[in-house]
């Protein structure tokens, strides 16, 4: 099962890795050029000019443009975070319901295998996926900008773990909201929906104390770069969050498949 | 005594307000094909889907050799061979992927050389070309692939709806030989079809299931035998025969007229002897006839 699921998987995940790797690649080539001569005056003075919660919310105040380390601990991130955490959630929201979307699913459920394996296997290798991507991410980053400057390499090791705390818990947000309906077609737009208004959230959270709470409702809070950054460490609480939010929303998924109507 | 294998007790099952079956209660025998028999909506993808625990049961049970058919009950379900009305596959997998992939469930069972050996022969038998990709099949040959999953491991019951859809005639006739030697090593076989020609001529006993209810259970010749029968008379006056018999006229042509008649040939011969009879024909209803029969004399009742 597992074996059949990798090779399904793999396609959609070559195609997402590579396209984020090209991207990343395009932009460290042309990163140099872009800051170079009078460029990074002015776009310090295009910094200078917002305000303190838009530098705040983008890493800004703690993260200068002028090298593309730079670049990646401010907008970089918030882009590496928004693609991980899409192809999660869209990777959680159809693990298992493509098996009913396309009718397979009554050969699935004639197979001598318990459901709970059978979704099971389709996690594990999600999973994989999804930290195999952001491996391959890091690891990318770590060569690409150690060869084009001197980064403070710990640091970026660190930043490069924090996607997988937002990714496995949207991954597992999708799996768990896939389980009330038959059709990936209406898993597709909740999926975006879901990163980009949790992106959002974390955003607006960043903008003043009244609305600070809001970082509670985004699962980009999880990431907390900024704590990496100032820090040079993970912060312990956000894993045991993001690990537990995983383990309830996986239990509950598994719960609801279970029992749920597979036609 | 017959060893039953599989019993179906007082299932029920309603989408919401609408009544999938209701206490439906069936047993099929070891060593028999049994006929599932009904019009479109019956109710006989509910109970074979509520059999293969794809869908949640109102009430009522499922025992697979006495002991209640849970959908993870593994053991069991590698004993059962099905093949879904439509047949929906890996389309990614070539004919030999998905009979690999298929196999490989099977291991564990420790029967894999016979069933490698059983693959082969359906294979051969229905004529079907392994390195062709599901995509690019036929309904016909998707179809033939659905009958080697079903039958490749060696089940000791499988589950058919509405199996010849999409084979050509001669492939038919193959599938049926299939069955039959099936059912000569003991298999038992429940085959749901709306095509009672096919029924009649295959299967040992046979169940009506009309509005989600079993109405009839029996032998092909027990369901038939419901003394109905077909009357084409030729009389002087035929409008007087058929208010006197008080039957139900199917046609008139002159003075010639048809109609049902379930009375026993005693009581017929008897009425008619009060009429100038010139030409009379008394027709056996097949099994297509009776259920034409049970399921009008459902709808003139959901009228009334």
């Amino acid at each position: 099962m597992q074996k059949r699921e990798l090779r399904v998987n793999l396609k959609g995940f070559l195609i997402w890795t590579g396209i984020m790797l090209v991207l990343l690649l395009l932009i460290y080539l042309v990163y140099p050029s872009i800051v170079g001569d009078d460029n990074g005056s002015k776009i310090d003075e295009m910094v200078k000019a917002f305000p303190p919660e838009i530098l705040k919310a983008f890493n800004m105040d703690i993260a200068g443009l002028d090298t593309a380390f730079g670049w990646l601990k401010s907008e970089g991130f918030v882009f590496l975070y928004l693609i991980i955490g899409i192809y999660s959630c869209l990777l959680g929201s159809t693990i298992l319901l493509k098996e009913e979307s396309e009718k397979t699913i009554e050969y699935m459920a004639s197979l001598p295998i318990t459901r709970r394996k059978a979704a099971i296997d389709k996690i594990i290798v999600s999973l994989f996926y999804i930290l195999a991507m952001i491996v391959a991410l890091g690891v990318f980053n770590v060569i690409a900008l150690n060869i084009t400057e001197d980064p403070d390499t710990m640091q970026l090791v660190l930043l490069s773990i924090t996607p997988v705390y937002p990714a496995v818990v949207l991954f597992a947000l999708g799996l768990f909201l896939s389980t009330f309906t038959h059709k990936t077609k209406k898993m597709l737009g909740i999926s975006i929906g879901l990163v980009f208004a949790a992106y959002i959230l974390s955003v607006i959270s960043e903008m003043g104390a009244s609305v600070e709470g809001f970082k509670y409702l985004s699962v980009f809070t999880l990431a907390d770069s900024r704590w990496v950054i100032t820090n040079s460490e993970l912060r312990p609480v956000y894993p045991l969050i993001s690990l537990a939010l995983f383990a309830i929303l996986i239990i509950l998924s598994l719960v609801r498949y279970q029992k749920k109507e597979l036609v | 005594m017959q060893e039953t294998i599989l019993e179906i007790k007082n299932l029920t099952k309603y989408y919401g307000k609408v009544k999938g079956v209701e206490d439906l209660s069936l047993s099929l025998y070891k060593g028999e094909i049994f006929g599932f028999i009904g019009p479109n909506g019956a109710g006989k993808s509910t109970t074979i889907r509520s059999v293969m625990n794809l869908i949640n049961k109102n009430s009522g049970s499922v025992l697979f050799h006495g002991k209640e058919l849970l959908r993870d009950d593994v053991e069991a379900k590698s004993k059962i061979g099905y093949l879904p009305s439509e047949v929906f596959l890996y389309d990614d997998l070539t004919v030999k992927g998905i009979f690999d992939h298929h196999e490989s469930f099977y291991k564990k069972y420790g029967k894999i050389e016979a069933i490698r050996e059983r693959r082969k022969e359906l294979v051969a038998r229905l004529k079907l070309d392994e390195t062709r990709k599901i995509e690019d099949l036929s309904l016909g040959n998707l179809k033939k692939v659905g009958i080697i999953l079903a039958l490749m491991h060696g089940p000791e019951l499988i589950i058919m709806d509405e199996p010849t859809s999409g084979l050509d005639p001669i492939m038919q006739s193959v599938f049926y030989d299939l069955l039959k030697e099936e059912r000569e090593k003991g298999t038992t076989v429940f085959y749901s079809s709306h095509i009672l020609s096919e029924v009649s001529k295959i299967c040992d006993r046979v169940g009506i299931i009309r509005s989600g209810r079993l109405i009839k259970a029996g032998s092909v010749d027990e369901v038939r035998d419901k003394q109905l029968t077909f009357v084409t008379v030729t009389t002087d006056d035929p409008d007087a025969l058929v208010n006197a018999l008080g039957v139900k006229l199917l046609s008139k042509e002159g003075t010639t007229v048809r109609f049902a008649n379930d009375m026993s040939d005693d009581d017929l011969i008897k009425k008619l002897a009060a009429f100038r009879i010139r030409k009379i024909l008394i027709e056996e209803a097949t099994l297509e006839e009776m259920f034409m029969h049970y399921y009008t004399e459902d709808q003139e009742d959901a009228k009334t």
